[in-house]
């Protein structure tokens, strides 16, 4: 919410009130006040001080409003600006009250925000207070942000006659609003990016399996057609082995193509283990440059999760290289990483990653998932954050733990893609 | 003699394949396996050749493969083949005895040029091997005299300083001697020198 927002909401029930009051007041007394005037002359001294206190009220009313250091103003149930204080001119970038007062208020409404404008008016006219963003493109052709408190104001008989609304420039917090969301998809895709970086040159030898093949097929092709008395048909093989192994490098570079684009979450129903063995053909290699075994202890009969199987497949990676660079660290000289996949509750599987490393320090075990928080030296601490909001975003959850023989032992569950029920409970729950 | 056979091992059975396609283009026997175990469980050491092994491999890695292989005194000549960036493992395999490495992706006629001098020296090996133990029963045939009359003969001895040395009459020695290039099938000294080296390299 934006700060001083009570200050505003203050401001306008006293405003409204004080408006409403003189309004109804002006409105009601505007006839006895012009019999007031024709009759002033016959008159006594006391209709002179009536006269004179209301002037005084209106007087008042008048300087609060045109003091008042935010845009206020009164808008007809079309839009038509009927008053507008100095601060307001200002806002809208015009010069006297004739630029603006008598004109529609949807002349410095931005065309993309007119629909919901008119909607928030709507509503207001129909009694209640609302608060509303809009874009303004103002009389000076600048663009900025708005927020409007707007409250209806009602006649002596209850109709609601105008809007009162009370209007500042939220430009700049605006900005800074889209500033934080944008830093946040950079950082995250830098972090991305640098989990791809790391990867690369598991990538790179898994192209090269492809393009091996495809120069030794092709070479082959070359030998036995210099040498002659080769039938073509007998290359026909050789030429389809050629193609698989440019479709299976065209996979591999897909796939990591989506790796770094991918923005929003697609779940399809996936084999969690199908895509731990997809992660460690990729960080295999990272793992044996630093001595590291991965074991893998997949249960072969879980049932399908719910899963974008990139998102996920960068957490596993995330959590695996954490664990090799911990050993790194710490210089174990045992340096295993197991991975576990198994069923948890009746809706969800468990991926277990845990490593023979130095563990994690109790003392900090519940912010490991926090952003920005590393124990590396070359760390962003960017890792295990992200890993943790895209198995929130899948509806799991990560946990962190130390292990029984030491090492660190992380935990993510996922959920199931079909509920499994079995038929007898579903028809109880019919019949129920 | 055997034909040579090139023993692939490698668990990308594309790969694999692909090799067997390249190396059978200049006539050689090839036979693949998916993996390190595989290659031990079917191996025949009898049969003259060499080994192209994958430095990466699931289970056994082929640095693995190449220890039990020294363990086990078989001598196949290895060319490991390494994946981008892993010239520090192949140093190492290198070091330990392997016949040579080569980069993947490679050229062709690189990989069948190590192959063709692995095979040559394999083969060359194997020669050395027989006549070995060839000469290694030649040896066992002299008596313990004659063997101490060849080592002081092999050192350049004349027949007279050794019968000094062994205090045995000049006559006898000749005898010995005699005997000795008859077991041997030595034509000359100089065949005898050879042999004698040839026997202490085993030794």
């Amino acid at each position: 919410m934006i700060p001083a927002t009570d200050t505003m909401w203050l401001a306008i029930v006293i405003l409204g009130g004080c408006l409403a009051a003189a309004l109804i007041g002006l409105g009601v007394t505007a006839l006895r006040l012009r019999e007031a005037e024709q009759k002033i002359s016959d008159r006594d001294a006391s209709h002179e001080s009536v006269l004179d206190r209301l002037q005084e009220n209106e007087y008042r009313l008048r300087t609060i409003i045109e003091s008042e250091p935010e845009c206020v103003k009164l808008q007809a149930e079309d839009g038509t600006v009927l008053e507008i204080n100095p601060a307001g001119l200002r806002l809208v970038d015009a010069n006297q009250q004739a630029d603006i007062v008598g004109r529609k208020i949807y002349s410095i409404v931005a065309p993309e925000c007119v629909d919901s404008y008119r909607e928030s008016m709507k509503r207001v006219f129909a009694g209640e207070a609302v608060v509303y963003e809009f874009k303004a493109i103002t009389l000076k052709n600048r663009v900025a942000w708005m927020e409007t408190h707007a409250a209806p104001l009602r006649d002596a008989r209850g109709n609601i006659y105008a809007l009162l609304g009370i209007t500042r420039d939220i430009t700049e917090h605006k900005q800074a609003e889209e500033q934080a969301r944008r830093h946040q998809t950079e950082l995250a895709r830098v972090a991305r990016l640098s989990t791809m970086g790391e990867m690369a040159t598991g990538i790179a030898h898994e192209l090269n399996q492809p393009l091996s093949a495809i120069a030794n097929f092709a070479r082959g092709c070359i030998r036995r057609l210099s040498a002659g008395g080769m039938s073509p048909i007998e290359l026909i093989e050789p030429l389809e082995e050629v193609c698989d192994q440019a479709e299976r490098a065209g996979d591999i570079l897909r796939h990591v193509r989506n790796f770094v684009r991918k923005s929003e979450l697609q779940l399809k129903p996936m084999d969690i283990n199908q895509i731990v063995r997809a992660v460690v053909k990729f960080t295999e290699h990272e793992a044996r440059q630093h001595r590291t075994m991965i074991h893998l202890h997949l249960d072969p009969h879980l049932p399908k999760v719910q899963a974008d199987a990139i998102m996920i497949e960068q957490v596993i990676c995330n959590l695996v290289r954490n664990a090799v660079e911990a050993m790194e660290e710490a210089n174990s000289a045992r340096r295993e990483v197991s991975i576990h996949t198994r069923r948890f509750d009746t809706d969800a599987i468990e991926v277990e990653i845990s490593d023979t490393g130095p563990g994690i320090d109790e003392a900090v075990i519940d912010q490991v998932f926090d952003q920005f928080f590393t124990t590396k030296d070359q760390g962003v601490g960017m890792g295990l954050s992200i890993s943790k909001s895209i198995v929130e975003a899948h509806g799991g959850d990560v946990r962190a733990e130390s292990g029984r023989d030491g090492g660190t032992i992380l935990r993510f569950s996922l959920k199931l893609s079909k509920p499994q029920v079995s038929k007898r409970e579903r028809a109880d729950s019919i019949h129920s | 003699m055997n034909e040579p056979t090139v023993f692939i091992v490698d668990d990308d059975l594309a790969v694999a394949r692909s090799v067997r396609w390249l190396i059978e283009s200049i006539r050689l026997q090839v036979e693949t396996f998916p993996s390190a175990q595989a290659f031990i469980d079917g191996y025949n050491a009898a049969k003259p050749g060499c080994l192209v092994l994958d430095v990466r491999m699931p289970g056994m890695s082929g640095l693995e493969l190449q220890e039990r292989l020294t363990a086990q005194r078989v001598q196949i000549p290895i060319i490991f083949i390494t994946g981008h960036g892993d010239v520090q493992m192949a140093v190492k395999a290198v070091q330990a005895g392997a016949f040579d490495f080569i980069e993947k992706p490679f050229n062709d006629q690189d990989l069948l040029d190590r192959i063709q001098k692995a095979i040559a020296v394999d083969a060359e090996q194997r020669g050395k091997d027989t006549q070995r133990s060839q000469l290694r029963s030649l040896f066992v045939s002299l008596t313990p005299r004659e063997r101490e009359v060849m080592d002081l003969v092999v050192e350049g001895m004349s027949n007279k300083a050794v019968a000094n040395t062994l205090g045995l009459s000049a006559k006898t020695v000749e005898v010995h001697r005699a005997k000795v290039m008859e077991k041997m099938h030595a034509r000359s000294v100089a065949d005898l020198v050879k042999m004698a080296m040839l026997n202490q390299e085993t030794q």
